[in-house]
């Protein structure tokens, strides 16, 4: 039999679980399309990139470019990429929406698996990205805060979108 | 006629005008055309013209064909490539681990001089399905765990977790206790110092688990919360009459379980399922760079059959904590304060022992890093830390003329350590690379000064 321990906290738990939270937090590849880019028609882009090309953007990133993992969706005003990037041991799906002038339009999580580090979702983690271009460094700690908690998530979204802004800018930029 | 056809018939007579106006100039004045010789040019214009149209709707067809096919085509080829799988064995299970070895030099006397391969872990995750994870992790602390070495196997975590819905999953199993800003990111890739603190290991424990099930989520706000109900303490693990120090160095004070939550957590083996505890975490991170949070751990110790009559005793836990990470620098802060209600009796009951239990214990810190230099991978970080601990801030029932610390010296000709202290650590790290860290430190103990020492370290995590 348990004691009569009083047990204050639960009913905490249920009034939290009530609480009023927005629910845009996972998205559908389709959803994900639709918050971006509204009812716009997008043209799947193939991604073919030579030898030559990942290792542009592997320099020009810094980061390493796992080509396979990246989709890309042309619109008349900008570019949806989406995209995979290892959170802590598990992957996080995210969206970038780029304008045509290359600047970061808007950054989504549509999936984020792990137990730990779920604050990268956050709009205030999210909302640093918007206006970046490859022009920027996009790097933690310089450009771009990390959330203490969500450290190698936020590291990784972040290293992601620098490699897509590379990638735009030797693929799509200008044409 | 339709419009059409007399606007093609106007158009075809202006033209025939024109041309035979130009060929009149030209050369010899032609044949005459007749109005239904026009006529039928017009009406095979505009067969023709019909044709051509036909033609052009079956090729743009063609085309729309040819791109949703190839647009099929690309799409299916990077669902693929982006579904596949990331390990070698299934893409659902998940392969990681952490350790660290530790070189530690005690100045004052060099012969207690150790090096440790104080952990070595490994974690097994499987995803059972789109919502469901099953997480492990496994544990060989000091590289050797049998019946005769100081060694153990340990079950850090084993829980299932599972996504409710969007804002909230539920876990159940043994799991780490959200508190502080170290418990649930322990690798030594994510602290500085070669060992972990000592407030979030005497004060909070370190690694703390509880066996329970909890509820949790994060908000696009930035507001994470966790709360649950969990196993609690044990006072059966409370050594109250030891003969000789439990510690005698910085080492021993973190590896021998002697701090009051330490001791009595009971890391779900074999745990006491009468006493239920109860707890509650929020994290604030709405602004990049900046985490505030705070938790709150409560409930009644499991108490020994022996002494009988010990009336109920409620342990609460509760911890503040900052970090600001404005750029290349890191200050972080943490304050944690337990009390344990109604310890009067039990310690009356024991009076004159070596290790009275305290109601209250406490500890703070302050810590500074800056990234000073970072050229790719490489990153090298000072970091400074200044914390106060005290495992034995208050007690009740200590009968007059005894005191909580043995006066005199023990068995070993050395004073009893005292279970507070003031710790200045000032050190370094360099990451070869995220997952790989070298550490060097220095330890300066204001009370027990004969603890300070030099430590060494070499972390990584995967």
């Amino acid at each position: 039999m348990l004691t009569t321990s009083r047990i204050v906290l639960l009913p905490l738990a249920a009034a939290a679980v009530c609480l009023p939270v927005q629910a845009t937090t996972y998205l559908s590849v389709e959803q994900a399309q639709q918050l971006l880019f509204g009812d716009q028609a997008l043209t799947p882009v193939p991604l073919t990139l030579s030898a030559e090309n990942v290792a542009t953007i592997e320099r020009e990133s810094g980061t390493h470019y796992y080509a396979g993992a990246t989709r890309a969706w042309k619109a008349d005003n900008g570019m949806l990429f989406i995209d995979a990037v290892i959170g802590k041991h598990d992957l996080i799906t995210y969206a970038l929406a780029v304008t045509n002038e290359g600047k970061v339009r808007q950054v989504e999580i549509l999936e984020y698996r792990e137990a730990y580090g779920g604050e990268v979702r956050g709009n205030g983690f999210r909302k640093q990205f918007v206006g970046r271009s490859h022009a920027d460094p996009v790097q933690i700690g310089q450009d771009i805060q990390n959330i203490s908690g969500a450290t190698l998530s936020c590291q990784h979204v972040t290293d992601g979108i620098r490699r897509l802004l590379a990638l735009y800018e030797l693929a799509f930029a200008g044409k | 006629m339709s419009d059409d056809k007399k606007t093609l018939r106007h158009l075809a007579l202006t033209a025939s005008a024109l041309l035979l106006a130009a060929g009149a100039q030209a050369a010899d004045p032609p044949a005459p055309v007749t109005e239904q010789q026009l006529e039928e040019q017009v009406t095979l214009m505009q067969q023709q013209l019909e044709a051509m149209k036909a033609q052009l709707q079956q090729l743009k067809q063609q085309n729309e064909a040819l791109a949703a096919q190839q647009q099929q085509i690309a799409a299916q080829t990077q669902v693929a490539a982006a579904a596949a799988p990331s390990g070698g064995i299934s893409p659902n299970l998940n392969l990681w681990g952490y350790g660290e070895i530790y070189y530690t030099d005690p100045l004052h006397d060099q012969r207690l001089a150790e090096f440790d391969l104080a952990r070595a872990v490994f974690g097994i995750g499987y995803r059972l399905d789109d919502r469901t994870s099953f997480n492990s992790e496994f544990e060989v602390e000091h590289a050797v765990a049998s019946a005769v070495d100081k060694g153990e196997f340990e079950v850090e975590q084993f829980y299932i977790d599972h996504q409710a819905n969007d804002w909230a999953g539920i876990k159940a199993g043994l799991f780490l206790m959200p508190f502080g800003l170290l418990n649930e990111h322990h690798e030594p890739t994510a602290f500085y110092g070669v060992q972990r603190n000592f407030v979030e290991t005497l004060i909070i424990p370190s690694t703390w688990r509880e066996g329970g099930v909890g509820i949790h989520g994060s908000s696009p706000i930035g507001l994470g919360w966790d709360v649950g109900v969990t196993t609690g303490l044990d006072l059966a693990g409370w050594n109250n009459s030891p003969e000789n120090p439990q510690y005698r160095t910085a080492l021993d004070l973190e590896d021998n379980d002697v701090a009051p939550m330490q001791a009595t957590h009971q890391e779900l083996a074999l745990a006491d399922a009468q006493h239920l505890s109860q707890y509650l975490s929020l994290n604030y991170s709405s602004v990049p760079g900046v985490l505030v949070g705070g938790a709150v751990f409560t409930g009644n110790l499991a108490l020994p059959v022996v002494p009988a009559h010990l009336p109920d005793e409620r342990l609460t836990l509760w911890e503040t904590h900052a970090r600001w990470t404005p750029g290349a620098a890191d200050f972080s802060a943490v304050y944690a304060r337990g009390t344990i209600s109604d310890t009067a009796k039990y310690n009356l009951d024991n009076t004159g022992v070596a290790n009275p239990l305290p109601s209250k214990f406490l500890g703070y810190y302050f810590q500074g890093a800056y990234t000073l230099w970072q050229q790719g991978s490489y990153r090298f970080a000072p970091f400074t830390r200044w914390e106060h601990y005290d495992m034995g801030a208050a007690y009740a029932g200590i009968a007059p003329g005894f005191t909580t610390v043995p006066p005199g010296l023990a068995a070993d000709g050395k004073p009893w350590p005292q279970p507070r202290d003031r710790v200045w650590t000032a050190g370094a790290s360099f990451f070869l690379n995220p997952h790989l860290v070298f550490k060097a430190d220095y330890q300066d103990f204001a009370v027990n000064s004969d603890f300070s020492r030099f430590d060494l370290g070499l972390g990584l995590s995967y």
